[in-house]
């Protein structure tokens, strides 16, 4: 019997009835169905937003006004429906009577002081227009006033700019760099928050079916171990590749009837060190991950008493998002170096430092030994409980397990 | 063998021939199923050595059919589907295992159940697929850990049909049980285990020779005398049973009938049943 003969079988097999599932197909369709809707309800959103803000700007209302700023041109105010009046006190008992829609004083310094608007209650939203007519009269005459639309542009401040910053005497490549490598984090924690639960299931089936011992004299456990993960990272490229496609071809047809940012792919830059940085990191952390839920899985007796420590796990892989801020502002800060070391929260962190070009080689080399290293120790402790601890069944297994001698533990009744 | 502090097995030492059908005895507790899992490698025992054809045993390398004590399948996953992933796990081709599995479905009368879950089977359907799991691709050692156990009268019938045909075959049957009748009438050899310590080891009639003879039929004439050597279980127009006390040897009743006068024509010592044995080592202990 072939190593690779068993190996292929258990991934032949574990791969097949993962994608037969029903309950697969639901969860993996469930997030682009989900950033489809989110897309429609944005467009429309959109659409609706702009329109009624736009119209609000540019609506006719009747209103009066008083000027102690002497900034408000009379000729742009009377085109939007204002008369010029002389006390303010008139101007608001004639909103309150419904003669006039709306009342507005502009104070001497608008800059300092609130423009003091009164209206006619029209709604919420739609009282919104008086504002939005009161401050569009004021900016108009500001800019009819300056007379040159560059500097009306540049005093209201459409200011567009462009940074090109230097590393090691060569240009870098900023945002444009980074955004390639940060691919990877996404990557990773898409995979443990749609895997998680099959890895811990990997073994914990086994063992609620009582299959473990005629498994375990059929294959060597090793390589079944091996067989799930690799089955798991099949799994998760299919499940990526499910949700990725639509997601992008939908940002694609739409991106311009939605509130995003326009990024012009053709200017991002390829990193080759960060993106196999990146790859190794993310590899490495998943297979960290993977080995140690499936321990889990061997250690305990069901998916319910796994609950617990699963959450605590997935949340330390988590945690460095807390963190982003000082991750992207002050990687040498204590607590950056903290998630940078310690085993569960290192991919995330290292791999958002990688992309943002804050890993120095040396850390990242260092990372990735370390996340592989602890990789092998996981592996070999899944097997190991997984040999020896998952014929208890209905108990948790003693750590003991993994210490030399251990293995005998456990105990049967014939 | 040792868990923690206790010892559970002890000492032990056996060998099963090729082709023979080794019948593996002992009360709840007293070690059988850890010895057989430290054999299969899943104990590993403190000491000693346990071979299989002469070596540590591997999974899959040496065409083992092993039916554990606690049993189960992939309860989600499709009849045939199960099947077949076993057959190939023991070195079948996908194509081999596919056309074993559905001769034996339709020999076990589940040839329509092939596609459905083995979750959505009666007790007694999982427990056919079970076993054919357990013989696929004709195994050179079967060990059957309780085969019986849970099994309705069908099943165990059909048990009993493949065990048969597996040692028509050649196989090498290891039977670890507490059903005396089977052992007499499957069983070369046995050994059987208290505590973890061998306490009879040896074919059958070595075996029951050695517990010594359970009855005795005398025909005479005159009168019978009590002993405390036995009791006297019936008497019929000069023909008598007698059981004998534990200790008490037939040579030793025959001495002490003729010390008594009485006249013998008859004197005829009968085997013990396994199931006697087991009741005498295991005594009050024994949770059958």
């Amino acid at each position: 019997m072939s190593t690779q003969h068993n190996l292929g079988t258990v991934i032949r097999f574990e791969v097949t009835r993962a994608l037969a599932k029903r309950s697969f197909w639901l969860a993996t369709l469930a997030m682009p169905a989900f950033i489809a809707l989110v897309m429609v309800l944005q467009i429309g959103s959109s659409s609706s937003i702009s329109d009624q803000t736009q119209g609000q700007a540019s609506a006719h209302i009747n209103f009066a006004y008083v000027d102690d700023s002497g900034l408000v041109n009379p000729q742009i105010a009377s085109a939007a429906g204002g008369t010029r009046i002389a006390d303010q006190n008139v101007g608001v008992e004639q909103v309150r009577s419904g003669a006039l829609d709306a009342f507005v004083h502009y104070p001497a310094d608008p800059s300092s002081q609130p423009v003091q608007i009164s209206g006619r209650d029209v709604g919420m939203f739609a009282s919104g227009k008086y504002e939005a007519v009161a401050k569009s009269v004021l900016t108009a005459s500001v800019s009819a006033k300056i007379g040159d639309p560059r500097l009306a542009a540049i005093s209201s401040g459409q200011i567009n700019s462009v940074t090109t910053t230097y590393k090691d005497g060569a240009v870098s490549g900023g945002l444009r760099e980074a955004l390639p490598a940060l691919l990877f984090p996404v990557l990773f924690l898409l995979a443990i928050m749609l895997l998680g639960n099959q890895m811990l299931s990997a073994t914990l089936e086994e063992k609620e079916n009582r299959v473990t011992e005629m498994i375990l004299t059929t294959i060597e456990p090793d390589r079944l171990i091996v067989g799930k993960i690799i089955s798991l990272f099949i799994v998760g490229f299919v499940q990526f590749l499910v949700f990725s496609v639509p997601t992008v071809l939908g940002y694609i047809a739409f991106r311009d009837r939605m509130s995003l940012p326009n990024i012009d792919l053709s200017t991002l830059v390829f990193s080759p060190s960060r993106l196999i940085i990146g790859f190794l990191l993310l590899l490495g952390g998943f297979a960290l991950v993977a080995g140690s839920l499936v321990a889990l899985g061997a250690v305990m007796p069901t998916a319910k008493d796994a609950g617990p420590v699963f959450s605590a796990m997935i949340l330390l892989v988590f945690m460095p998002l807390y963190a982003s801020a000082l991750i992207i502002s002050d990687p040498s800060a204590l607590i950056v170096r903290f998630f940078s070391i310690f085993p569960y929260s290192a991919p995330l962190t290292a791999m958002a430092r990688n992309a943002l070009g804050t890993l120095p080689v040396t850390t990242a080399i260092a990372t990735i030994v370390w996340l592989f290293a602890l990789a092998a120790v996981a592996l070999v402790a899944a097997v190991r409980l997984f040999k020896y601890g998952s014929l208890s069944y209905g108990q948790r297994l003693s750590l003991r397990t993994l210490l030399p001698g251990g293995r005998e533990r456990g105990g049967a009744r014939g | 063998m040792t868990f923690g502090s206790t010892k559970v097995v002890r000492d032990l030492s056996f060998d099963v021939a090729r082709g023979e059908t080794f019948g593996f005895l002992g009360s709840n507790g007293s070690g059988k199923t850890t010895t057989i899992r430290a054999l299969l490698g899943l104990y590993e025992p403190s000491g000693g050595v346990l071979l299989v054809n002469g070596a540590k045993f591997r999974p899959g390398q040496q065409g083992l059919g092993y039916l554990p004590e606690e049993r189960g399948l992939y309860k989600k996953e499709q009849v045939l589907t199960t099947m077949v992933y076993f057959g190939q796990l023991k070195g079948m081709s996908a194509a081999a295992a596919r056309a074993w599995s559905l001769d034996y479905l339709d020999r076990v009368g589940l040839a329509d159940k092939q596609r459905v879950r083995l979750d959505k089977l009666s007790g007694g359907e999982q427990q056919k697929i079970q076993l054919g799991v357990t013989v696929m691709n004709d195994p050179e050692l079967l060990i059957l850990d309780e085969p019986t156990k849970g099994f309705d009268p069908v099943n165990r019938r059909l048990l009993m049909d493949i065990i048969e045909e597996q040692r028509r075959a050649g196989a090498t049957v290891i039977m670890v049980t507490h059903q005396m009748d089977e052992v007499e009438r499957l069983c070369d050899r046995v050994l059987l285990l208290k505590d973890g310590v061998a306490r009879a080891y040896g074919s059958v009639p070595e075996v029951q020779a050695q517990f010594g003879a359970a009855s005795i039929v005398v025909r005479f004439h005159g009168e019978l005398p009590a002993s405390d050597g036995y009791r006297i279980a019936s008497v019929d127009n000069g023909r008598a049973e007698l059981l004998l006390n534990p200790g008490t040897r037939p040579e030793d009743v025959l001495s002490y009938l003729a010390a008594s006068g009485l006249s013998i024509s008859e004197f005829t010592p009968r085997r013990r049943s396994m199931e006697s044995i087991f009741v005498e080592v295991y005594g009050k202990e024994a949770r059958l």
